[in-house]
C-alpha cells in the first residue's frame, strides 16, 4: 500500500514538474502578449468601457448603403461625398465627444499646450497603415505640409491657414506653432487635415490615392466600383483592438456599401433583408419603428434648420419685421407636420447637445397677434410682400407651402420660389432675396457656423448680415483658448444673435437608424453621451457571426 | 443608295455641331454655381475661399469661350473633362457604365418586341374580340402607367413580400450571370413594358391595313391559311411603320431608363446623367447630351436606310 501511494506521489510529481516545463516552454507567448498589452492612454478614456457581458462573434459582412458614392477617397481632394465610409479606412488627429467638442484624443495620444501659439502632439505608437509604412511623426508632418502646398491641389489647405509650421520633435512628438492664437485647432485636427494619410503613397502615387486609400482605419478598402458599391475588409493590424484588449476587433469580416439614390428602394432593401442597417428618412421612421425584424434608434443630429433674412439690403434691416417673422412661425407645428416629429426646437444656433449651447435661450414663441401689432408698428398692416427661395426637394417643398401658409395668415404674402441646389447659390451669392433657406449642417467647433452666416467674408454671408457686435464675438471667440472662456464668448455670440433676430431659427435635426436584430452591441446610452468616440471604438458584430 | 446615306449621314454631321455648340451654352446659361451647391451638401462652408479652389481647379473660373474652346479640344483629343460630382474622368465613367445601359436596353428591347409584336398581331387577326379588347387595355395600361410606380410596386411585390428577385442593385454578368439575370429582371421589364405597349399598338393598326389589301385578300383565295397569310404576305409590310415608329421611342426609351437606373440603383448612363443634372456636372451633362444626340441621329439615320430597304420608292426620292 505504501508502495502505491509513494507511485501516486511520483506521478504527481512527474505531472506536475512536466506541467511546469510545458509553462515556462510557452513563456515567450505570455511575454509577447504583455508587450501587446492594453494601452492605458486608451482604457483611461471614459468611452473605453466594454460590457463584459456582450460575447463578439467575428463573422459576416455588415451591408449598408449610401445615397451616392464616396466620390475621391483622400479627403482633401474634392469631391468627397460620404464621410462615414471615409471614416471606415481613414482616422483622424482627434475626434468629437458628446458635446461636439474635439477633446477626444484619437490618432493623437497627448496634447498639451505649451502658449496659445505652440502644441506639443504626442502621436499613438503601434500604429501602421494599410501599406504597412509607419504612423510616426514624419508621416503626419509630410501630410500637413502637403495639404498646405499649393500644387497638391487640395479644397481644405485655407483650414490651416493659422498654422505656421509643425516640426518633427521625435518619431511620436511634433511641435504645431501658429500664426495667432487658435483655438480652432482641436477642431481642424478633428476634421478633415486630421484625416492621417500614409505619406508613403502619397509620394509614390498622389493620383492613385484618390481611389486606393491607406489609411489606419478598422476596415481597408478591396474593392470599388463607382457609382454602384464599395467592399472592404477587416483589417487585422488595426492597432485600437490590440491597445483596447479587444483583439477580435473589428469583428465584421468586411463591409459592403452599395449606392441606392431611392429612399423607397433602400428601405426595400431592408425590409427584403438585403441591408443590415439604414439611416431612415424621416417619413419611413413609424413605419420601421413597428417592424418586428428591426430595432430603431433616434439621434440628435448636428444640423440646424432656419430662415435667412437679407439683413441688409431688404425690408428685413427693420427688426420689428424680422421678429413678426418669426413669431409667425409656428415651430412644433411645423416639426409635427413635416418633420414627422423626429426634430428638437431650437432656440439659437447650436443643438441643445453642443457644448456651446446657451440653455438660458427659449425658442421664440408663436404669437400670431404679436406678429401683426409690429408689422403694423413698422407700417405694414396692410400686408407685406416679400420674395426668396427654398430648396425644390420634396420635404423642402413641404416645409415652404407650411411656412407660406403661417406668413399669410398674419399678413405677409411669401412669394417663394423652389429652385435646385445650383441655383439656390445663385440668388445667395447675388443676395436676390428677402427671406429664404437657411440652417447650417456639421456643426462642431463653435466657431465654423458663425463665421459662415455671420462674419463678412463668410461662406453664406456675402454681405446680408452686418452684426457688429456678433462680428467682434466671432474673432474673440478664435483667439480664446481657455475652454470655458470660449464658451461664454459663445453664449454672448448667441445672445446678441437671438436678441437681434439676426435669423429665424426654427429646429435641430434628428435622425433614425434601423438595424436589423442580427447586429448586435449597439448600446444607445453610450452613443448618445459620447457620438464619435463611442461609434468607432465600440464595432458591432453580427449574432453568430453571420448577417 | 450610296448617295441616300451620304446625304442622311451629312445631315446628321450637320445638326451634331449644333447641338455641341448648344449644349455648351444651355449648361453654362442655367443659373447657378455648381461647386457651391455640390460642396454645400457635404461640407460646412464657413470659408468661402474652399469654392474657389475648387472652382479653379476645374477650370470654372475662366470665360465661357475660353471654356469651350478648352473643353472642345480636349473632347475632339478623347478628353471628357472630370466629373465635378464623382471627381472621375468623364470619359472612364461612360465606358464603365455604357454597358450596363446597353444590357438594360437589350433586355427592355426584347421585353417589348416578346410582349408587343405577339400582343399586336393577336389584336389584328382577332379583332374586335376579347382578346382584342384585352390586348388594347394591356397595351393602354403599359404605356399610361409611369415608370417610376410600377418599378416601386414591382419592387414591393417581388422583392419584399416575394422575395424572388432582388430590390436594386447590378452585378456585371461576367461576375455572376445568374445574379445579374436575376436583378434585370424587373427593371428590363418596366423598361420594356411601355415599349411593348406601344409596339403593340402600332403593329396591331399597321397590319389590321395590310390585312385589307388587295394581294392578302388574293392570297387567301389561294388557299393559304390564316396563319400563313399573315407570316408571309401581311407581316413585313405591316412592319414598315413600326420601324418608323421605333427610332422615335427609342429616344423615350433612353428617357425611361434615367428613371428606371435611379429606382433601381442600375450604374448606367441614366443614372449618372440624372445626378450630373441635379449637380450641374457640366462635364457629363455635355458629354452625355452630345452622346444622346449621336444615338438619336444615328437610330434615325438607321432608320431612314432601312426604310429605303424596306421601301425602294423611299431610296429614289431620298
Amino acid at each position: 500500500m505504501d508502495h502505491d501511494h509513494d507511485l501516486d506521489r511520483r506521478e504527481f510529481t512527474v505531472g506536475f514538474l512536466t506541467a511546469s516545463f510545458a509553462a515556462l516552454a510557452l513563456r515567450p507567448t505570455v511575454a509577447d502578449a504583455a508587450t501587446e498589452s492594453p494601452s492605458p492612454a486608451v482604457l483611461d478614456q471614459p468611452w473605453a468601457v466594454w460590457d463584459k457581458n456582450a460575447k463578439p462573434v467575428r463573422g459576416g459582412i455588415f451591408r449598408l448603403t449610401r445615397e451616392q458614392y464616396i466620390g475621391k477617397m483622400n479627403p482633401n481632394h474634392w469631391p468627397v461625398l460620404d464621410w462615414v465610409s471615409m471614416g471606415y479606412f481613414h482616422e483622424r488627429l482627434m475626434m468629437n465627444d458628446g458635446r461636439y467638442n474635439s477633446t477626444v484624443l484619437w490618432l493623437a495620444e497627448k496634447l498639451s499646450w505649451e502658449s496659445p501659439q505652440e502644441v506639443i502632439m504626442t502621436l499613438r505608437e503601434g500604429v501602421t497603415f494599410h501599406d504597412g509604412s509607419p504612423f510616426n511623426a514624419k508621416s503626419v508632418k509630410y501630410q500637413i505640409d502637403w495639404i498646405r502646398d499649393p500644387a497638391s491641389k487640395t479644397w481644405d489647405a485655407n483650414w490651416l491657414a493659422q498654422l505656421d509650421t509643425v516640426e518633427v520633435v521625435d518619431d511620436r512628438t511634433l511641435r504645431w506653432k501658429f500664426k495667432a492664437p487658435w483655438a480652432g485647432f482641436n477642431g481642424v485636427m478633428a476634421n478633415v487635415p486630421g484625416y492621417v494619410m500614409s505619406a508613403k503613397a502619397l509620394q509614390d502615387d498622389v493620383d492613385k490615392y484618390d481611389s486606393q486609400p491607406q489609411g489606419t482605419g478598422p476596415y481597408v478598402l478591396e474593392e470599388a466600383s463607382p457609382g454602384n458599391y464599395l467592399k472592404l475588409k477587416r483589417n487585422p493590424n488595426w492597432w485600437f483592438a490590440k491597445a483596447s484588449g479587444n483583439p477580435d476587433m473589428p469583428y465584421f469580416d468586411g463591409i459592403l456599401v452599395t449606392i441606392i439614390p431611392d429612399p423607397a428602394v433602400r428601405l426595400a432593401n431592408l425590409r427584403a433583408g438585403q441591408l443590415d442597417a439604414l439611416v431612415l428618412e424621416k417619413s419611413q421612421y413609424a413605419v420601421a419603428k413597428t417592424d418586428p425584424e428591426l430595432n430603431v434608434y433616434r439621434f440628435p443630429g448636428n444640423h440646424l434648420a432656419a430662415l435667412r433674412f437679407n439683413n441688409t439690403k431688404s425690408v428685413f434691416q427693420d427688426i420689428r419685421l424680422r421678429k413678426a417673422v418669426s413669431h409667425a412661425i409656428d415651430r412644433q407645428a411645423l416639426i409635427a407636420g413635416t418633420q414627422f416629429g423626429l426634430a428638437r426646437l431650437a432656440s439659437c444656433m447650436y443643438p441643445d447637445d453642443h457644448w456651446c449651447h446657451n440653455p438660458n435661450l427659449k425658442p421664440v414663441t408663436y404669437d400670431p397677434d404679436l406678429s401683426k401689432k409690429l408689422l403694423s408698428e413698422a407700417g405694414y398692416g396692410g400686408g407685406l410682400t416679400v420674395k426668396g427661395y427654398f430648396s425644390n426637394t420634396t420635404m423642402s417643398q413641404t416645409i415652404a407651402e407650411a411656412v407660406k401658409g403661417m406668413l399669410a395668415q398674419v399678413g405677409i404674402d411669401w412669394q417663394v420660389e423652389l429652385l435646385a441646389p445650383a441655383a439656390a447659390t445663385s440668388r445667395i451669392q447675388k443676395m436676390d432675396y428677402d427671406l429664404a433657406q437657411g440652417g447650417w449642417i456639421f456643426i462642431y467647433d463653435p466657431d465654423l457656423m458663425p463665421t459662415g452666416l455671420y462674419y463678412p467674408d463668410g461662406g453664406f454671408n456675402f454681405g446680408r448680415s452686418k452684426n457688429d457686435a456678433a462680428i467682434a464675438l466671432i474673432e474673440a471667440g478664435r483667439k480664446e483658448i481657455d475652454r470655458e472662456k470660449r464658451r461664454a464668448i459663445y453664449w454672448q455670440l448667441e445672445e446678441v444673435l437671438y436678441n437681434s433676430y439676426e435669423d429665424a431659427w426654427l429646429w435641430w435635426e434628428e435622425t433614425a437608424t434601423a438595424f436589423r436584430k442580427q447586429v448586435q452591441g449597439w448600446n444607445q446610452e453610450g452613443f448618445l453621451k459620447y457620438q464619435d468616440a463611442w461609434f468607432w471604438s465600440h464595432p458591432l458584430w453580427f449574432k453568430d457571426g453571420k448577417a | 443608295m450610296g448617295k441616300y446615306i451620304g446625304i442622311r449621314l451629312g445631315h446628321a454631321l450637320v445638326i451634331l455641331a449644333i447641338v455641341v455648340v448648344l449644349v455648351f451654352i444651355i449648361a453654362r446659361i442655367i443659373p447657378g454655381d455648381a461647386i457651391m451647391a455640390a460642396m454645400a451638401g457635404s461640407v460646412d462652408l464657413h470659408d468661402p475661399s474652399v469654392v474657389e479652389r475648387v472652382r479653379h481647379q476645374y477650370g470654372l473660373d475662366q470665360s465661357i469661350p475660353v471654356q469651350f474652346v478648352v473643353w472642345l479640344a480636349a473632347f475632339l483629343r478623347g478628353d471628357w473633362g472630370t466629373s465635378i460630382g464623382t471627381g472621375q474622368k468623364v470619359l472612364d465613367m461612360f465606358v464603365q457604365r455604357l454597358p450596363v445601359t446597353l444590357e438594360l436596353f437589350l433586355g427592355a428591347n426584347l421585353w417589348a418586341i416578346a410582349i408587343g409584336i405577339p400582343a399586336g398581331i393577336l389584336g389584328a387577326v382577332k379583332r374586335n374580340s376579347a382578346a382584342d379588347v384585352a390586348v388594347t387595355a394591356g397595351a393602354i395600361i403599359g404605356v399610361s402607367i409611369p415608370a417610376f410606380w410600377e418599378a416601386i410596386l414591382l419592387i414591393y411585390l417581388f422583392a419584399v413580400l416575394l422575395p424572388i428577385f432582388p430590390p436594386s442593385g447590378y452585378v456585371p454578368f461576367s461576375e455572376n450571370p445568374l445574379l445579374n439575370l436575376r436583378a434585370m429582371v424587373l427593371p428590363t421589364f418596366v423598361l420594356g413594358t411601355h415599349a411593348g405597349g406601344l409596339i403593340a399598338r402600332y403593329v396591331r393598326s399597321s397590319l389590321l391595313e395590310v390585312l385589307g389589301q388587295d394581294y392578302v385578300r388574293t392570297a387567301r383565295a389561294k388557299g393559304f391559311s390564316e396563319a400563313a397569310v399573315v407570316a408571309r404576305h401581311a407581316l413585313k409590310p405591316g412592319m414598315i411603320p413600326v420601324v418608323t415608329v421605333f427610332g422615335l421611342f427609342w429616344g423615350g426609351l433612353l428617357a425611361g431608363a434615367f428613371l428606371v437606373e435611379v429606382v433601381f440603383a442600375i450604374p448606367g448612363l441614366g443614372r449618372m446623367s440624372v445626378d450630373a443634372i441635379f449637380q450641374k456636372d457640366y462635364a457629363v451633362m455635355q458629354a452625355m447630351l452630345i452622346v444622346v444626340s449621336l444615338n438619336v441621329l444615328l437610330v434615325n439615320l438607321l432608320v431612314d436606310i432601312l426604310y429605303g430597304y424596306l421601301d425602294p420608292r423611299v431610296r429614289v426620292r431620298g
